[in-house]
């Protein structure tokens, strides 16, 4: 399972890179391997400021929805748009091109509830 | 875990029961029922691509979006749905053959060969009885399905006819399948009441930690709050498709008139209109004031009503015009 250092995880799948004020987040390359091919990302919440846990957008595959969750509270400044015409990049390339949204971070403290690398795999295995 | 008593047949009431019983209780719930004749797309499609609006229009038939994802499905009386709603660790949750499993045992108790195929259908001898989707809430999982027992199958192929060539967008699309009926294909015949009384204790026995519950007044309260805010709006049920290019092309007065629209949560933002394959300039009035408007013929109707059509050419029978937008 890939599992790079340098980012930070969360229980529901999701990694953080922090660059500055700014998180980029998308999902773990073992949650792109649970959900399958995905066929269509929403993201509709682009500035806008949510709060920890808050619904952000959706992703779809197989059939099944799942939410997608802020793992830090903030405003969304970005949608990866690329997603919208090739969601699979999510799938191929779930730390790099399938990023999925850049959020301001509001409050640094939450970034201490991020789960390291290893912390993350402890979850999964 | 509750086994919910819902005998409406409200399809904007029933879905948003859905809703309510995963968002806003902590329990595992099982929920047997019907909606009378209504159409019901998947989260991430385009409505008015997945559906025969004319059809729709003349029968009045209701259509919503859901949560889950996957394609379009047609509901009436004759038509049984099954909802689970499911607690478990996060990456045990999407599990379409286990959330199926009673079901197909059910099934095969009353001697009828169903088995899971594919992603997500249950189908006998390779006909579809009944389709399968799936949405993710935090811990928990809905798992729902439908079961074909004797539905309206004329009605069913009529009202989800696709017109898929005319938009262009990256929304998910339907699978068509062909599919039966349960009462002809079960060795003994019954009726459907017997059909949906034998899944209750069927489900009831597998489950035997089940309570029934009858939804309260408060219950009822929050579930027609989300049914009026959400599922009965325009906003949702269409509104929320994915970006897409309507194009459409009608003889109107003997001349070809063919049009573009691109249409964003709904709303159209740009608006290309040619005549006999020329293209009217955009800066055509008509192209012009759909800029802004809802791709909706009510909407689309009020602007045409406004205008005057005598100076556009052939563009001469509002009616006729209506029709080239959808």
């Amino acid at each position: 399972m890939n599992l790079p250092g340098n980012l930070k995880y969360t229980k529901d799948h999701e990694w953080i890179k922090i660059e500055g004020d700014v998180a980029i987040i998308g999902i773990t390359d073992f949650a792109q391997n649970e959900l399958g091919d995905i066929v269509y990302i929403e993201v509709n919440t682009v500035g806008e400021t949510l709060e920890q846990e808050e619904t952000f957008g959706t992703i779809e595959a197989v059939k099944t929805v799942s939410d997608l969750f802020m793992p830090v509270s903030g405003e969304v400044l970005e949608f990866n748009e690329k997603l919208e015409g090739a969601p699979e990049t999510v799938n191929q390339d779930p730390y790099e091109g399938g990023w999925i949204v850049k959020v301001k971070i509001s409050d640094n403290s939450e970034l201490e509830d991020l789960l390291d690398a290893d912390a993350y795999k402890a979850i999964i295995e | 875990m509750l086994f919910v008593e819902n005998p409406s047949l409200d399809p904007y009431f029933n879905i948003a029961t859905e809703e309510y019983l995963l968002k806003h209780l902590d329990v595992e719930v099982i929920m047997v029922w019907r909606s009378k004749p209504s159409i019901v797309v998947g989260k991430h499609q385009n409505t008015l691509a997945e559906i025969n609006l004319p059809y729709v229009k003349k029968h009045q038939i209701p259509v919503l979006r859901r949560l889950s994802g996957g394609g379009t499905v047609f509901h009436d009386p004759g038509n049984i749905n099954f909802t689970f709603i499911k607690k478990a660790p996060k990456e045990k949750l999407i599990d379409f053959r286990a959330h199926t499993k009673p079901v197909i045992d059910f099934l095969q108790s009353l001697n009828l060969d169903a088995r899971f195929q594919g992603k997500n259908d249950l189908r006998v001898d390779g006909l579809k009885i009944s389709g399968n989707a799936e949405h993710v809430y935090k811990d928990k999982v809905l798992h729902h399905g439908t079961l074909l027992f004797d539905a309206n199958l004329q009605s069913l192929n009529e009202a989800i006819k696709s017109r898929e060539e005319n938009f262009q967008s990256k929304a998910v699309k339907s699978v068509r399948s062909t599919v039966a009926n349960i009462s002809s294909l079960l060795p003994r015949k019954m009726d459907r009441e017997t059909f949906m009384s034998l899944l209750k204790s069927f489900l009831l026995e597998r489950f035997s930690s089940c309570e029934l519950y009858t939804l309260s007044t408060q219950d009822v309260k929050s579930i027609e709050k989300i049914k009026q805010e959400k599922y009965t709006s325009w906003d949702w049920n269409y509104g929320w498709s994915p970006v897409y290019v309507f194009s459409h092309q009608k003889i109107i007065n003997n001349t070809p008139v063919s049009v573009t629209l691109k249409v964003k949560k709904g709303v159209i933002l740009s608006a290309h209109i040619s005549e006999n394959n020329q293209s009217i300039n955009d800066s055509h009035p008509l192209a012009e004031s759909l800029q802004g408007v809802e791709h909706h013929p009510d909407k689309v109707s009020n602007l045409l009503s406004e205008m005057n059509f005598q100076q556009y050419n052939q563009l001469t029978d509002k009616w006729m015009l209506l029709e080239l937008f959808f």
